[in-house]
């Protein structure tokens, strides 16, 4: 029996990761040959190779490189303010005060939202005076009736706060189980040496989830992408492109103006970049799971 | 340092912050949803005045949107069986094998779905296209299936090993074959495990968007998508938008407790705990 098993546990795994392969890789194939070719989606058979000329386009395309520097800014920004807001929430959920026992089952909603829920939630409270934003505001007294999304910085700031609300559960809640690991003891004999909390949370918490953090950067940084669904439904990539990274750019370039070979050049170029990145990380987190 | 007095200030602030920062645009559009249309445009603007359901009568009465969202319901759940029906298998060979090949295995599972979704936009149109598969369901249940089925074979590798090897084997004594055991030992054993990936399949393929955008017009359009067809042009009547993002978060709300642990996805959920 011993020696027919790994022949039944082929034929088990096999469908899967066949249609897993065929599903993923031949589609990126795809790509990547659309991205060489000058193709016509109206006369698909006069497409032709054209090497690299989809790629020697970025360099003059302004509207490119604009799209290069606001996803930069949508992936670095947004993660490094969920990792720190991530933390100050773990912080304040771990210590269990009355009162906060519901934070701790409620604060992921945000994450689960379907992001185009999400958009739509957002642009409702930021209506200029009369959203939520402008009730809060005046309930503090101040009259709030600024258009947020209707100026490049407002807006682009706006998506980041957003992209952080989604985000900022998720990280938290890891950022939490690795807090909620830390043995107490550690706190106790910090305490006996007449640490305050304040400073255990500095030389202890914050140090043992260090390491942590590094991982859930890598994995936030493929995940704030994901906010496209926000962009489109928010600022559409507005205004005047100050909140149209790459994805969007390519979307659009693909299903706007049906430029489709020139979108996917600009999709590969994205992927390498961001899955280059990420696939040490995959490797190493993956080697985790098996070691335990 | 239970007195500890920095303690409680810093932890009811954050969290009062937190909570403020997090539920107040979803309490917005909850309280929008069950405004009267006068309502709305109120200065001061008012949390809730007189509650009606006005709004949530309007978007269940609108075919397009209701069958939207029963075509969500069914991609969601045919997505469920289908990445089952790969994935318990698969999740169920590879939790036995040795550990080098399982690493190599689930390694080059995680590598498929490292890509950002958007790369797979273009081909998927073209192919669906030429298939004459756009706007029809069985479309978009592949293609969520494609996303599903890594997560769904991560999480369920996972639950197969916690399942006691001893109790496997001794099924195999008894004459059962691997399918026996798989299917009358294992998997019952692991029936919560398989409820909870069953969820995040469904929490998955319900948010769709993307695709639901590009690869649907009219007849096989989700809810995620046809809910921006209550997005009025110029700031006007926000009640039906907001009824129907409040109804799309129902199923979200009923099951995530029972996910919690899970939602993080597959790829870090590991890594943290090291």
């Amino acid at each position: 029996m011993a020696s027919s098993r790994p022949k039944v546990s082929s034929a088990l795994i096999t469908p899967a990761i066949g249609f897993l392969c065929l599903a993923t890789l031949v589609p990126i194939a795809a790509v990547v040959a659309l991205s060489f070719g000058d193709f016509n989606i109206a006369f698909p058979e006069k497409t032709r190779f054209i090497g690299l000329y989809n790629y020697a386009r970025f360099l003059s395309d302004g509207r490119f490189i604009n799209a290069t520097l606001v996803t930069f800014i949508l992936v670095v920004v947004p993660v490094v303010l969920q990792l720190l807001c991530g933390l100050a929430l773990a912080i304040a959920l771990k210590e269990k005060l009355v009162g906060t026992r519901w934070m701790r089952a409620a604060f992921l909603l945000p994450s689960v939202v379907p992001p185009a829920v999400g958009g739509i939630v957002w642009k409702l409270f930021l209506i200029p005076g009369v959203g939520g934003l402008s009730y809060l505001a005046s309930l503090f007294g101040h009259n709030f009736e600024a258009d947020l999304l209707g100026s490049k910085t407002s807006a682009l700031i706006s998506v980041i706060i957003v992209s952080i609300w989604f985000g900022v559960p998720i990280v938290a809640l890891l950022l939490l189980s690795s807090l909620d690991s830390i043995p107490d003891e550690i706190y106790e004999a910090a305490n006996l040496d007449g640490a305050s909390w304040a400073q255990a949370q500095w030389h202890i918490s914050i140090p043992l989830v260090l390491p942590a953090m590094g991982a859930v950067a890598v994995f936030q940084a493929l995940e704030v992408l994901g906010i496209f669904p926000v962009i489109f439904v928010l600022t559409g990539g507005g205004p005047a492109g100050a909140t149209e990274p790459l994805n969007f750019y390519a979307f659009l370039t693909a299903f706007t103006y049906l430029d489709l070979d020139y979108s996917a050049a600009i999709l590969v170029a994205f992927t390498t970049t961001i899955v280059g990145v990420c696939f040490w990380s995959i490797r190493q987190i993956s080697a985790t799971r098996v070691g335990r | 340092m239970r007195r500890d007095l920095g303690r409680r200030i810093y932890g009811y602030l954050v969290s009062a912050a937190f909570a403020l920062f997090l539920f107040s645009p979803i309490l917005w559009t909850l309280s929008t949803s069950l405004k009267q249309p006068t309502e709305m445009f109120q200065w001061p603007p008012v949390i809730v005045g007189e509650p009606s359901a006005q709004h949530y009568t309007a978007i269940i009465a609108d075919k397009d949107f209701s069958s939207a969202l029963i075509n969500s319901i069914v991609v969601s759940c045919s997505t469920i069986i289908l990445t089952m029906a790969l994935s318990i298998p698969a999740a169920f060979g590879i939790s036995h094998l040795q550990k080098t090949a399982m690493r190599r295995l689930l390694t080059l599972v995680l590598a498929l779905r490292a890509a950002p979704a958007m790369i797979y936009i273009i081909p998927y149109f073209l192919f669906f296209r030429q298939v004459h598969l756009v706007d029809t369901k069985i479309a978009l249940i592949i293609v969520n299936t494609m996303f599903a089925v890594p997560l769904a074979i991560w999480y369920l590798s996972a639950f197969f090993d916690q399942v006691p090897r001893e109790i496997e084997e001794a099924a195999m004594i008894d004459g059962a074959s691997t399918l026996q055991t798989m299917t009358l030992i294992s998997i019952p054993i692991a029936k919560s495990g398989i409820m909870a990936t069953a969820i995040l399949i469904f929490i998955g393929s319900w948010n769709e968007f993307l695709f639901a955008l590009t690869l649907t017009r009219d007849d096989a359009k989700t809810a995620a998508v046809a809910i921006l067809n209550f997005i009025p042009f110029e700031g006007t009547d926000w009640g039906k938008a907001a009824a129907a993002c409040v109804l799309m978060l129902v199923p979200i709300v009923v099951f995530v407790p029972f996910v919690k642990k899970y939602v993080a996805g597959p790829t870090t959920t590991g890594s943290v705990k090291g």
